[in-house]
């Protein structure tokens, strides 16, 4: 059981991935911030369910996207937007900073890929997740998951430096 | 596996992590290895890696973020905490008057159940008239007889006066699976058409009533129309009553 684990240690070990991984999909601050205390709060109420404790991270950040998609159903202030439409206002990344990132550049280039890609490539980058965590994470199967981050990454790295990074993927079974 | 194959599966590879211990992209590295042009490509590539993965870890939670996680959950579970107290201490408050009020309850129930609706249903009985008597007689002895005989009260004793009034007739009644013998009498007032009596007496076994008055007392009451005393007497319970005030009702006795 997942009771014993405390609450202020979970939180100061995860509090700031789970940032991470809220801001890089919502890519607003105050959505972000909501998103992760949302998420603890859910742990507090629901957490001592979880009977295998080495499943909390999983659990969390499992936690942390469907709360996402969910206040994405929610959401009907701003209408969706296809980015193959709205490519043009984004920024520019220029290819020659490839080498030297920060996050915003990081994020602008997420933010231009298919919104199926973005949470298997956030996760990817910044938990080092494996690809089965990516899997029961999303609640997709694995094979799934490596089909998206194949065609996920190649976008990126295609936004990245204006060429592909090898063979163009095939279209991946979705 | 031709470069392009191998490109896109070293995509998946991250330097430093578990990736290599994939068998494909373990198969994928050790050809780029091999090839100087996929060699090359890999170092950019693991380059590429790396400074998307710097890049994104750039993110930074809000200065406060944690403190202000763990403050709202503290402030959560007091509030929680609070109302469990205050539910536990309003459910106490209803089991304390629940355990204090129910004996008292049916202590009243009792009573209510008992005495008052057994005079209130004889003093029904003795209003509803005009009615069949079972035995219509000015015959003191004959009634006795006649309730021996039915297994009805018949041993009843008589207060002196009520003892020289005279009678009109009898009639068994039923209280709870008891009989009760009703004996009715004329005071001599005027009655109107079809009336025969205009005082009756109840008696029953004192113990099929709660609650019935100590030996010795007597309590009148005011039922409907009928002004009634009840008293009892040996293992009998009498109900008397008759239209007028206490006072007309206390020269019987």
């Amino acid at each position: 059981m997942a009771e014993g684990v405390d609450f202020e240690s979970l939180v100061a070990c995860y509090y700031e991935p789970l940032y991470q991984f809220a801001f890089s999909l919502a890519r607003d601050e105050s959505d972000a911030c909501d998103l992760t205390q949302q998420t603890f709060c859910i742990w507090a109420a629901k957490g001592h369910q979880l009977r295998d404790a080495s499943k909390v991270k999983t659990w969390l950040f499992t936690t942390l996207h469907r709360e996402f998609l969910g206040t994405r159903r929610k959401q009907t202030r701003f209408p969706h937007i296809d980015l193959e439409y709205a490519a043009a206002e984004l920024p520019v990344v220029p290819p020659p900073t490839t080498n030297r990132l920060d996050a915003g550049q990081a994020l602008e280039a997420l933010a231009r890929l298919d919104e199926i890609y973005q949470a298997p490539v956030a996760l990817f980058y910044l938990q080092d997740c494996s690809y089965n965590e990516i899997a029961e994470i999303l609640d997709v199967p694995l094979g799934t998951v490596k089909s998206r981050l194949t065609r996920g990454l190649g976008r990126l790295h295609q936004l990245l430096t204006g060429t592909a990074p090898g063979a163009q993927p095939q279209p991946p079974n979705l | 596996m031709n470069r392009d194959e191998v490109k896109t599966i070293l995509l998946l590879y991250r330097p430093g992590t578990t990736d290599a211990g994939d068998p494909e992209i373990a198969a994928a590295l050790a050809l780029a290895k091999q090839d100087p042009e996929l060699t090359r490509w890999l170092v950019e590539h693991c380059a590429r890696q790396e400074a998307l993965r710097t890049g994104f870890r750039q993110i930074t939670a809000p200065a406060g973020l944690k403190e202000q996680i763990i403050s709202e959950q503290a402030a959560q579970e007091k509030i929680i905490s609070w109302r469990q107290n205050a539910i536990l201490a309003a459910a106490a408050v209803v089991v304390v008057v629940l355990v204090v009020l129910t004996p008292l309850w049916f202590q009243h129930r009792g009573k209510e159940e008992t005495l008052a609706i057994y005079r209130s249903r004889m003093a029904g009985i003795a209003l509803r008239g005009p009615y069949l008597m079972d035995l219509a007689t000015n015959n003191p002895a004959a009634i006795r007889a006649y309730l021996a005989q039915k297994q009805a009260p018949s041993d009843y004793v008589l207060p002196a006066p009520l003892e020289k009034t005279a009678v009109t007739g009898c009639a068994i009644e039923g209280w709870q699976g008891a009989k009760v013998s009703m004996i009715c009498f004329r005071t001599g007032k005027p009655l109107p058409p079809g009336q025969q009596s205009d005082l009756w007496l109840f008696v029953i076994d004192r113990f099929t009533v709660k609650n019935a008055p100590p030996t010795g007392s007597r309590q009148f009451v005011q039922v409907n129309k009928l002004m009634i005393v009840t008293w009892t007497q040996g293992d009998k319970l009498y109900v008397l009553g008759m239209e007028g005030d206490e006072q007309t009702l206390q020269q019987y006795l």
